[in-house]
This record gives C-alpha cells, sequence and structure tokens, in this order.
C-alpha cells in the first residue's frame, strides 16, 4: 500500500516537473537526496564528501526526469542513475590516478597487516571498508544494494540490469572474497 | 551463519564511517549546468565539423597554391627554354657566319695564290718584244757579217729601232748602224773594210 502510494506521488511529481514545475524537482531532492549521498558514499568507498557526484547525479536526472515513464519507480531509477554515475566517476578517478592508486593500495595492505589484535574498533571496520572498495565493482554493487541499502534481490537485479540468478552468484562471490579477507573476523 | 556474519559487519563498519555532508542541490544552478552541457553537446559536433571544413578548406588552398605554383615554374621554366632557344639559334647562326666567313677567306687567299701564280703580262710582253728585238738584231748582224746585205741590215736595225725604241736590242742596233756609219767613213778613206761586229748574242 505504501509503495503503491509512493508510486502514484512520484508519477504526480514528474508530471508537475514536466509540465514546468520546478518545485516538483526541489521535492524529489528533498526526498531522495540523502539516500543517493548515502548510496553514493557506499559506492565510492566511504570517502565523506560525495557532494560532486551527487550534484552530477541530480543533474542527469534534471536532463532526463521528462523522459522517465514510470515503469519503475523513481527511487529504482535514481538509484541506477547513481550506480553508473558513480561508476563512471570511479573509472575516471582511476585513469586520473592509476600510478597513485596502485601505490595507495600497497599502502594500505602493508598497514592492514601490521595490525594486530582484532578488536572491534575503527581501523578493524576500516578494514572492512577498504576490503568492500577494493572489490570489483559487478561484486560491491550487489553487497551495497543487498546488505547496506537494504533491498530486496528483486528490487537490486533490477536497478543492476541483470537477472537474479546472476545477482544471487555475484553475492556468493563476494561473500567468499570477503571471507577470504577478513576471515579472523568473520570467525571470531 | 556466515552471511548474518558478513551483513552485520559491513553494516557496523558503515555505521562507523558517518554520514555522508549533506548536499545541496540548486535547481538554478542545475538548470544552468544543463543549459552549457546542451551548448557543449550542440557546439562540439559544430566546432568539430567547422574544424574540419576550415581544414579541409586549407588542404584544398594549400593543393591550389602548389598547383599555382608548380604552373608558375612550369610557365618560368618554358619563358628559361624559349630564351635558351633563341639564344642558341643566334650563337648558331653567329657561327654559321664566321665558318661562312672562314670560307670566303680562304677562297679569297687561294685565288690570291693563284692570281700570284699567273705571271705579269706586261713583264712577259716586254720579255717578248725583248726577245724579239733580239732576234731581228741577230738577224741583221747575220745579214750584214754572213750574207753582206748590208742595205737589209741597216733597214732591219732602224725597224727595231723605230718598232722597239725602248730595248736593249734598240740600243745595240743604235750601236751596230753608228759602227756601220763609222766603217763607211773609214772605209771612204782608206778603201779597206776594218769593221767586225761586236757584242753579237752568241747563245741565239
Amino acid at each position: 500500500m505504501v509503495v503503491m502510494a509512493e508510486k502514484i506521488d512520484d508519477e504526480f511529481l514528474v508530471k508537475q516537473f514536466s509540465q514546468g514545475d520546478d518545485s516538483a524537482f526541489n521535492r524529489i531532492v528533498e526526498q531522495y537526496s540523502a539516500d543517493i549521498a548515502v548510496l553514493t558514499n557506499r559506492l565510492l568507498g566511504w570517502p565523506g564528501d560525495v557532494e560532486d557526484v551527487v550534484q552530477d547525479i541530480f543533474l542527469a536526472v534534471f536532463v532526463g526526469l521528462k523522459k522517465f515513464r514510470c515503469e519503475c519507480s523513481l527511487k529504482s531509477w535514481l538509484f541506477t542513475i547513481t550506480i553508473n554515475k558513480c561508476r563512471t566517476y570511479r573509472y575516471k578517478r582511476m585513469l586520473r590516478l592509476k600510478i597513485f592508486s596502485k601505490a595507495a593500495g600497497k599502502m594500505s595492505r602493508t598497514h592492514s597487516r601490521a595490525t594486530d589484535g582484532w578488536l572491534m574498533d575503527n581501523e578493524t571496520f576500516n578494514r572492512v571498508r577498504r576490503a568492500v572498495k577494493a572489490m570489483p565493482a559487478k561484486y560491491r554493487e550487489p553487497i551495497v544494494l543487498r546488505y547496506l541499502q537494504g533491498l530486496s534481490i528483486n528490487e537490486s537485479s533490477r536497478i543492476l540490469g541483470i537477472s537474479e540468478n546472476v545477482l544471487q552468484v555475484r553475492l556468493n562471490r563476494a561473500r567468499k572474497r570477503l571471507r577470504r579477507e577478513l576471515a579472523e573476523l568473520i570467525e571470531e | 551463519m556466515p552471511e548474518d556474519k558478513i551483513k552485520n559487519l559491513l553494516q557496523k563498519a558503515d555505521e562507523t564511517a558517518g554520514v555522508p555532508a549533506p548536499v545541496s542541490i540548486n535547481i538554478s544552478t542545475l538548470r544552468r549546468r544543463a543549459n552549457r552541457r546542451r551548448f557543449v553537446s550542440i557546439a562540439t559536433p559544430i566546432a568539430a565539423a567547422a574544424a574540419i571544413l576550415i581544414a579541409v578548406g586549407l588542404y584544398g588552398f594549400t593543393l591550389r597554391a602548389a598547383k599555382t605554383t608548380h604552373q608558375q615554374k612550369i610557365a618560368l621554366l618554358e619563358m628559361q627554354i624559349e630564351q635558351l632557344q633563341a639564344r642558341a639559334e643566334a650563337t648558331s647562326n653567329l657561327v654559321q657566319e664566321v665558318l661562312q666567313n672562314e670560307r670566303k677567306q680562304q677562297r679569297l687567299d687561294e685565288l690570291q695564290a693563284q692570281l700570284a701564280s699567273i705571271p705579269d703580262p706586261l713583264e712577259e710582253i716586254q720579255k717578248q718584244v725583248d726577245t724579239t728585238a733580239f732576234n731581228l738584231v741577230y738577224q741583221a748582224d747575220r745579214m750584214y757579217r754572213e750574207l753582206n746585205l748590208k742595205s737589209s741590215a741597216i733597214r732591219t736595225y732602224k725597224r727595231v729601232i723605230e718598232l722597239f725604241p725602248e730595248t736593249h736590242g734598240a740600243e745595240v742596233a743604235r750601236e751596230r748602224l753608228s759602227e756601220i756609219k763609222n766603217i763607211k767613213y773609214k772605209k771612204d778613206s782608206k778603201g779597206d773594210l776594218l769593221w767586225k761586229p761586236q757584242n753579237v748574242p752568241s747563245s741565239c
């Protein structure tokens, strides 16, 4: 019932925006900007400052909202845009800082191995975040959507544009990777 | 369950990372950026097309200029060839003229040599005159000495003097006549022939 009401509300907002009502877009921003910022933060490896990417996401929303046909929920559409923008952003950053990234990766790995005693402190969670961040996008994105955003398998697969089976396979492989990387933490 | 553990671990890690800084979205800024992006998306292909057109135009212009330069070079070379041909013709004509002059000079030299080889007719005539006068004197001497034809001899001497007055024969004839006159004078006084002809040429 709530989902239905949300969808009707979204359709109304999109219609209002298509008719030239800017306040409709402001309402969309108010409603979803926090969620998008959080998702962006998670997808980019918790950098904290994600304003530029979020601005880009909402620019894409602003340009494409008139073409949105409400076949899925607005939230799913926004999340799809977010994932695509984050991929682009990471790819550009990787190209720009390829050498620097290698050095940083080495440093982080060395640092992680040097830690003694697996206490549930900040350093431990940093290690978890780094492990997620170091995963390829095809494993990181399902993990973020499923376990951190709390989306269903159906919704996640729709957002990622893959089948549910593929999503399950990717989740399974991502878990294996994390188990391998964080074996001590998970066994405790 | 390991899945729950992983999920729990991930959620705790996410919570400890904190919430991202709030993002302020301004619709006017977005509109401006969208317009700029639209402008760029339209202007970029136009600029690229214009750049291509300019490049093609410049290339064509360069080609045309190169072609013109080539044509100018060809025209200049043709002109130079024509000038060289004219100069060669002039030189050839000059050479022909010089050769012709040389040939003429050679012919002239040959003719002059031939002319030089031809004896002087005046000298020849003079020689013949001298020879004739001498022959007449010789015959007159024979007539007077051997045939005793005194009057014929005197006539012949006088004829020599008359016909060839400037010759050596005429001098001899004069001498003979004076000698005959002297002999006549002496004969008249003594009645004996004393005269004996002198200077008679023995070779004739």
